[in-house]
């Protein structure tokens, strides 16, 4: 089942996006930044929802981060992946707006987004949905330094390597702070093992 | 090599992160060590759990809102065929005709721009208005360049317009003293240390910046004053758009038609609509900046029995400012004048539920517009065709 999400996890990030898209956009070409855009705003927008545990701040911090993107994109000189590239933009945002709302108003860790939209699958049931929940609850729990590894290899499907990258870390810190998460994650949704698959 | 455990290469044995040499060494010792078996079967447990988080759907109104922001911000659109030009140049069998172009024009470019001062550069242009303005003891003719760190003066007679990048405009009034902090693609910054200036500002929120002595002006988009008195208190008046105030943990945002007032060592208060009656506004310094606690209490009964419907722009605010018995008077005054929509509670509110906040907040933003504003109509039109929140955008029409 590991091995089935990772596929998962790899289709969807098999880049849509190649260096001329890249290079049109540098141009301040719309269409091709229209293209961009679709290309990774719901991996954007899943990543602000998951950190900041608000649909409507995830909403505002993927529009301002994609303006970022459009005004910064002639920075980017392709020295790493552009997806790295972005990820790194994507999780600096999040990480200002969660400091941002804490110095205006205490945030409850991840309301319930009732509004969000998941991306449906066919195995998409009832049940799934109420465990996806549940994950999604317990990741807000984890502190940001163990969560942001998780989102970006479980919504993003980011490489160790890339992770690093990412985050500016090494390779091995990416590996521990996963472990402590995988572990954090078992600790709280402990009930769940027998609803899922083993 | 792994005569000690293996835990801590668990999760990137799981993920296939491990060499193959390293792999078989950690699947054989998990045959052999009870310890490390029950921890690879906790990280893989929490490993599938994690892998149960789908991805969301961006909300469809997000391209639309970018779009806004994008075609006030002035950056160069190319049109469809001009993009496909580039593509075609693009291709591998012009690229060396196409490199061999860029060599040329950017050569040309070079020596054109040869001893030109940079335009938008690590200065601003500063046209003089009246009088006889300053950049440090350089008087300034008609044009002058404010460079990073330099400042801007200007006397009882003089006046001056600094041209912000390419992204608006602030008129010096006399006798202000302003300076130049950084100016950058992602970031221009000015330091109001006194006197008073006019900010037009036509760019995606969060890239004006103004510091004073008691908070930072963040620019949402919009058109504003400033000034600061010569204690370092300042006062901020919206005249198109959304500002937000802010120093340390204290934030406001004030929409246009309202002012906000800022203290050294306390920040900004709680925005106010200018046509709110005298009495309000008087209560309402009791209660942002009076430091008795009677005449803060005395300030806010005065306030809550002299609120309109369009003062729940400050009584929103308040919210998160008092607490206890204060907050729930504000919320049930809130509440009379316009009822919290479906979801949102009195506990909710009563414990600051950001959701609940900004649910309500969505709410009571339509009365805090003036629609009779020309491009206040036309963000109704957008608002109620369901475009989501356009904080920061209005009024830029």
């Amino acid at each position: 089942m590991l091995e089935q999400t990772a596929m998962q996890a790899e289709q969807r990030v098999q880049d849509p996006i190649d260096a001329r898209v890249i290079r049109a956009c540098q141009e301040g070409d719309r269409e091709a930044f229209r293209l961009l855009f679709e290309a990774y705003k719901d991996r954007v927008f899943s990543i602000a929802c998951y950190s900041l545990g608000d649909e409507a701040a995830a909403d505002d911090v993927t529009q301002q981060i994609f303006l970022k993107l459009f005004t910064r994109i002639g920075q980017f000189r392709g020295d790493s992946e552009f997806s790295t590239w972005l990820y790194r933009l994507v999780i600096n945002s999040c990480l200002d707006e969660r400091r941002r709302q804490r110095r205006f108003l205490p945030v409850e860790e991840f309301a319930p987004m009732s509004k969000a939209v998941y991306r449906k699958s066919p195995e998409t049931g009832y049940e799934r949905r109420e465990i996806a929940g549940s994950v999604r609850e317990a990741i807000g729990g984890l502190k940001p330094k163990m969560r942001l590894p998780i989102l970006l290899k479980y919504v993003e499907g980011l490489s160790y390597e890339e992770i690093a990258e990412v985050l500016g870390c090494s390779k091995g810190t990416v590996a521990s702070r996963l472990n402590r998460a995988h572990k954090a994650l078992a600790k709280r949704l402990s009930h769940l093992r027998g609803e899922l698959e083993i | 090599m792994f005569g000690k455990h293996v835990s801590s290469l668990t999760s990137a044995y799981c993920h296939d992160e491990l060499s193959p040499e390293q792999s078989r060494r950690v699947a054989e010792h998990l045959i052999s060590c009870q310890r490390c078996r029950g921890e690879f079967e906790e990280i893989r447990f929490g490993a599938r759990l994690a892998a149960q988080l789908p991805l969301i759907e961006a909300p469809g109104s997000l391209w639309r809102g970018i779009e806004i922001a994008l075609d006030r911000n002035g950056r160069p659109t190319l049109t469809r065929k001009h993009g496909r030009i580039i593509f075609f140049l693009l291709q591998p069998r012009f690229a060396l005709a196409t490199l061999a172009l860029i060599v040329l024009v950017v050569g040309f470019a070079a020596y054109w721009l040869h001893d030109k001062p940079r335009p938008g550069g690590a200065s601003w242009d500063v046209a003089r208005l009246d009088g006889a303005p300053r950049i440090g003891s350089v008087l300034v003719n008609d044009k002058a360049k404010l460079g990073v760190g330099q400042w801007l003066e200007t006397d009882t007679n003089s006046r001056a317009q600094i041209s912000v990048g390419d992204i608006g405009q602030v008129e010096i009034d006399p006798n202000t003293r302003v300076r130049l902090l950084e100016t950058k693609p992602t970031e221009h910054r000015l330091e109001l240390a006194q006197g008073r200036l006019s900010a037009r500002i036509s760019a995606p929120p969060k890239l004006f910046f103004v510091n004073t002595p008691s908070g930072v002006a963040e620019d949402l988009g919009c058109a504003y004053t400033l000034e600061v008195d010569d204690a370092g208190r300042s006062l901020l008046r919206v005249t198109l758009g959304w500002v937000a105030l802010q120093l340390k943990d204290r934030e406001s945002f004030v929409p246009a038609g309202a002012a906000c007032a800022t203290r050294p060592g306390i920040g900004p208060g709680t925005p106010y609509f200018e046509d709110a009656s005298e009495s309000f506004r008087s209560a309402l310094t009791k209660v942002d900046f009076e430091s008795d606690a009677n005449a803060q209490r005395q300030g806010l009964d005065s306030l809550l029995g002299g609120a309109r419907v369009r003062d729940t722009l400050t009584l929103w605010h308040l919210l998160g400012r008092v607490d206890g018995d204060d907050r729930a008077q504000v919320y049930d005054r809130m509440a009379e004048l316009t009822p919290p929509p479906l979801g949102v509670t009195r506990e909710g509110v009563l414990a600051l539920n950001q959701q609940m906040l900004e649910a309500w907040k969505d709410k009571l933003e339509f009365n805090w517009y003036d629609y009779s504003f020309p491009a206040m109509k036309s963000l109704k039109k957008v608002r109620t065709n369901g475009l989501g929140k356009l904080h920061g955008l209005e009024g830029k029409k």
